[in-house]
């Protein structure tokens, strides 16, 4: 819509609007640049706390058949290049077996299902034609074969695709372990909402626009946001189909068509960490495969005899696995790590979350408990009692993101400001503003920091901004050590949360009377995508004083209704895990000789690449010059069953130093425990934790230096460290590291794909890649 | 009378932040002439061209901005594209268009943009723009390019916008990736691989061993390389077969490092060297000590290499 030809009632109207726009943030002389470079997102009328939370819909796995299906087709074909298949068609597609049955090897033989339809939309005028392309878009031959395939053969399957946005079918409502049959999601129950998620429309608020096919690429193409549920022992597979369109501009001014998708933080085999290099192509598809598998399998509780490492075999009991059971995990996500583009392309929906089970997260409450006996290693924490693992009655998965639309309502991105793209409405699992029912009694929230640039300060509080205490027990995903309670000395609220960092909170609901409402507000300031400017007093927030950053303020409400008749809350008290009491899961440090044998590498992030131009996104390795990413570049090459140091520097490299830019680093496949933060131990959240994403740069909870330790375990191959600001990560503030043999010499080669398939470029390392540099001074 | 005055001011000033503000939103979906402002450029030939019209328009394009009279580490920058230029194989004036716009509009005449293309060896496709410095602004603000600081024009935003404006597809790098990279990009990713050689085996069985490359390698590769050859013959700049011998080392230490300098104070070596390279001047590349001493040893041993070699 262009305002300019917008027409004015009367003269005072228009005053009235002059006003109105003149005193708007986005008034150009205005410091806020939110959303980045457009003007305020319209709500259509839709108000706050007037549409229900939708919760994350399960894929559900099928056991992978063991003979290839008769009859079963191939992805359906397009009608035009700017679109996928339609709908009903991509469901009974998926609604299908898997087929063909996956393989150790990339299926290169088959031709991609959509060659004919690519030849004429791509190749115009015909000067060339697709002589050759493959089904699957997995690079060829033994580099991304899967890895001890035949150790860890996937028992499970789930398949998707990338589509772009439309109705949901119901397609997976037989696919949720609760069947809608149980516990609050039974008829009567909380989370019913009549047994199916059909006719699910993707928009942000009922009162909004439906959004187009190409404005929002998601699984399925539906919503509501998708989640798998895995558990140790039980090796997934999932196939992911590309049904995007094959037109490159098909995308509503945002978004890419080549996909690869990253398992953030599993430990997964490098062909399944979807390298950025190693993406696919409408119409084909790529087998990841995922062992979950828990850390230390090879050198670990080998006999499978710890009773902490196990997972639920679902009829309540236990299979014992082996593996160290201080390195489960439990909250993932996994999503687009498309080289350029990748925070396009998961603001645009290519996101889903993971909940990881085991013994001592199986998902049950009140069954063989921790807190009943010590004995037991069932932590029970907030889920719920119907199922033997995986019960999500009051274990809630939350994806928080800022989006932006444009004046039509269709979600908007601007891809050329690339200091960080900030969205001026929160979201919570992609709705605007919604309330959700909750029982009082403790609630287990799964949060996940889902935006491109945006940092958080998250809080629970009253209307009028009295707080309510509540407990951390994961940080990034993993059980920590001891629970730590909010507010505490070190920070009222949860501390800052950068991109991709979760954090798994319990709450409990009974320390208000029933009918309280409760919001969840976000407290962070940006100005713009750098970083963020600081926490706001929550007094100025609820008074109407603060008018700043629109992301500020309640994103969210909770309304309590009483428990259930004849139910009780039957999960543990994070009290009694806290600080000096009993342990949730304990950290496995590295022993004093690990450290001492230990290789070091210094990454530093920020300005610089060795010029004296502006150029703030590289990474310089162990005081090597300034990169950007170069997926034939092996900056680090740790070896195989060994531990090293890690130092992220941010700026100049000094200890507190700031170059003026946040950086959230996710480091792959390893969980990290943090050493010192500018040289002190961490704060108490990060004293017990296992992270994967570690802040460096300005922020109320950062520092300009962090020290990590690392394992390198079980798995080989590519993989990567990037800031996960995910405009900064756009432009190559990522480097790839490899996991090699002891006394491997022959480099994994770097995939190129094409249209015809994918081909491999030599590779090359950094001259401190295997032996690392120095540890800069003053560090552990 | 005074109210209508007021009046008018204030829907002055609302229009002017709507051109900005609403534009700047790349109405439905796509970044096209809604997006792109059209100012008017000169071209380093004197001839007026309209930004969008004219230059962006049906095209894959890439974008820098320059200035003519720098004397460090900007050469660098149009080095390091002609690198990408000639790897893309004549196609640049054909489905792919280059374009350098200066940030000092007022020096850069198109004179001063055609003399500093005759010092790089610049062929046809690749085109230098000059214009009214408001206009230059705008588009470095809608290609998300940070603006100038005054009177730092040594450190400005000096990344590289491709793109391809049909299907709106844009990617910010620097000139200083791998020249290989940027033109895979241009030539192929940017424009859904239509271009790209796909008949092609798969070729996975290639590996090679790992090569650790040395610093002076990598200074070599990201610093020399897009000027120099070891062996290759002169272009831009000399051939660095035996300079590291044939050169005492003394002098060549300090031409590494601050060959400006050297310039200024007319060592007779260097004004030689600059003449006879159609007076493109060697620049300095902010190296320190130990990367002089890291480039000479790596010289040395590919001089040894060579030689090992016949």
């Amino acid at each position: 819509m262009r305002i300019t030809t917008m027409g004015c009632a009367t003269k005072a109207a228009c005053a009235v609007t002059i006003t109105m726009l003149l005193s708007s943030t986005a008034f150009a002389a205005s410091p806020f640049d939110i959303p980045t470079g457009a003007s305020p997102s319209p709500v259509f009328g839709a108000l706050p706390w007037s549409q229900e939370l939708q919760l994350f819909e399960e894929f559900g796995t099928t056991p992978v058949p063991t003979t290839d299906c008769v009859g079963c087709t191939a992805l359906p074909p397009v009608q035009s290049c700017t679109s996928g298949p339609t709908g009903a068609s991509l469901d009974t597609f998926l609604k299908q077996t898997i087929y063909p049955l996956p393989g150790r090897n990339a299926n290169v033989g088959g031709l991609n299902p959509w060659h004919t339809k690519i030849n004429d939309c791509v190749y115009v005028p015909a000067s060339k034609t697709l002589v050759a392309s493959v089904a699957e878009g997995r690079p060829s031959g033994e580099w991304f074969a899967h890895q001890r395939w035949g150790e860890f053969k996937p028992s499970v399957y789930f398949q998707s695709a990338q589509a772009g946005a439309r109705s949901n079918g119901g397609l997976r409502d037989t696919k949720q372990r609760h069947g809608y049959a149980v516990g609050e999601f039974k008829i009567g129950g909380l989370y019913y909402r009549g047994g199916t998620t059909k006719y699910t429309m993707p928009r942000f608020h009922p009162k909004m626009p439906v959004q187009d096919p190409n404005s929002v690429w998601t699984f399925d193409g539906t919503l509501p946001p998708k989640l798998l549920m895995a558990r140790y022992g039980e090796s997934v597979l999932f196939r992911h189909f590309n049904a995007l369109p094959i037109d490159q501009g098909a995308n509503m001014g945002f978004g890419r068509h080549t996909i690869t998708t990253h398992y953030h933080n599993g430990h997964h085999p490098a062909e399944s960490d979807g390298y950025t290099s190693a993406y696919f192509f409408p119409g084909e598809y790529y087998d990841y495969r995922w062992p979950m598998v828990l850390a230390g399998y090879d050198t670990i509780n080998t006999g499978a005899t710890d009773p902490h490492a196990g997972t639920p075999n679902g009829a309540g009991g236990t299979t014992l696995i082996r593996g160290d059971w201080r390195e489960t995990m439990s909250t993932h996500w996994f999503h687009d790590h498309m080289l350029d583009y990748t925070a396009q392309n998961v603001y645009k929906g290519n996101a889903a979350m993971a909940n990881l089970y085991s013994a001592v997260d199986r998902g049950r409450e009140g069954w063989r408990c921790n807190y009943q006996n010590p004995v037991n290693v069932n932590l029970c924490l907030p889920s719920g009692t119907a199922l033997d693992w995986g019960n999500r009655d009051y274990d809630v998965n939350l994806a928080i993101a800022d989006k932006a639309w444009d004046q039509s309502g269709q979600l908007f991105f601007n891809i050329f400001n690339t200091d960080g793209f900030l969205g001026d409405r929160m979201t919570v699992n992609w709705q605007y503003k919604p309330f959700m029912n909750v029982r009082a009694r403790r609630y287990r929230f799964r949060i996940l920091n889902a935006s491109v640039s945006r940092f958080f300060k998250l809080t629970i509080a009253t209307a009028t901004g009295q707080r309510v205490p509540f407990y951390m027990v994961g940080n990034d995903g993993n059980i920590m050590e001891h629970a730590v309670a909010f507010p505490n000395a070190q920070s009222q609220d949860l501390p800052e949360q950068g991109i991709a960092e979760r954090y798994d909170i319990v709450v409990d609901f009974k320390q208000v009377p029933v009918g309280t409402k409760l919001y969840v507000y976000n407290l962070m300031e940006h100005k713009n995508g750098r970083k963020p400017t600081g926490a706001i007093p929550i007094a100025d927030v609820v008074a109407g004083r603060y008018t700043g950053d629109p992301a500020v303020g309640a994103i969210m409400e909770f309304r309590v209704v009483a428990l259930a008749a004849g139910t009780s809350d039957q999960s543990m008290n994070p009290a009694d895990y806290v600080e000096g009491k009993k342990q949730m899961i304990p950290l496995p440090r590295a022993t004093a000789a690990e450290m001492a044998a230990a290789r070091h590498h210094t990454f530093e992030f920020g300005r610089s690449g060795g010029t004296s131009d502006e150029n703030p996104w590289t990474i310089k390795t162990d005081g090597g010059p300034g990169f950007n990413m170069d997926s034939k570049r092996v900056s680090a090459a740790p070896t195989k069953d060994t531990l090293e140091i890690w130092h992220l520097r941010n700026g100049d490299g000094g200890a507190g130093a700031d170059d003026g830019w946040s950086h959230p680093v996710h480091i792959h496949f390893e969980e990290g425990i943090i050493l010192a933060r500018n040289g002190l131990p961490p704060p108490v959240w990060e004293k017990w934790a296992r992270k994967d994403v570690y802040r460096i740069g300005p922020g109320p909870d950062n520092s300009g230096t962090v020290d990590i330790a690392l394992r390198f375990r079980e798995f080989m191959g590519t993989f990567m460290e990037h800031c996960h600001n995910t405009q900064h990560e756009d432009h190559a503030m990522l480097l790839r590291w490899d996991i090699r043999n002891p006394g491997q010499t022959i480099a994994i080669p770097s995939p190129k794909a094409t249209w015809a398939g994918v081909e491999y470029e030599d590779t090359y390392d950094l001259e401190t890649a295997v032996n690392g540099a120095p540890p800069p001074a003053g560090a552990p | 009378m005074k109210r209508a005055a007021t009046w008018f001011a204030a829907l002055v000033l609302l229009t002017a932040w709507l051109a900005t503000e609403v534009s700047a939103a790349g109405a439905e979906g796509g970044w096209h002439g809604n997006y792109f402002p059209n100012v008017v450029l000169t071209t380093q030939d004197g001839k007026k061209v309209k930004f969008y019209d004219d230059l962006l328009r049906g095209k894959t394009v890439s974008i820098n901005f320059i200035y003519t009279s720098c004397g460090d580490i900007c050469p660098l920058d149009t080095a390091q594209l002609r690198q990408v230029y000639t790897r893309l194989d004549g196609r640049v004036g054909k489905d792919i268009f280059m374009y350098s716009i200066s940030i000092d509009p007022e020096r850069d005449t198109p004179k001063a943009l055609k003399r500093y293309m005759h010092s790089f060896d610049i062929g046809p496709g690749w085109t230098f723009l000059t214009g009214k410095r408001k206009d230059i602004e705008l588009l470095q603000k809608r290609l998300g390019i940070r603006p100038n600081t005054p009177g730092k024009l040594k450190e400005h935003d000096t990344r590289l916008i491709m793109g391809n404006e049909p299907n709106g597809s844009w990617v910010k790098r620097t000139p200083y990736d791998d020249p290989k990279i940027l033109a895979d990009l241009l030539g192929e990713s940017l424009t859904n691989f239509a271009s790209s050689n796909n008949d092609s085996g798969l070729s996975y069985d290639k590996a090679v061993q790992v090569t650790a490359g040395t610093r002076g390698n990598y200074l070599y590769r990201t610093r020399c390389d897009s000027c120099h050859t070891i062996g290759g013959g002169d272009r831009l700049g000399p051939d660095l077969a035996g300079v590291a011998t044939s050169r005492p080392k003394a002098w060549l230490l300090r031409w590494i490092k601050e060959p400006d300098k050297m310039l200024k104070e007319k060592d007779p070596v260097a004004v030689a060297l600059t003449k006879r390279f159609r007076n493109l001047p060697m620049p300095n590349l902010s190296l320190n000590d130990d990367d002089a001493e890291a480039l000479i040893d790596y010289l040395k041993a590919e001089d040894k290499r060579r030689a090992d070699a016949k």
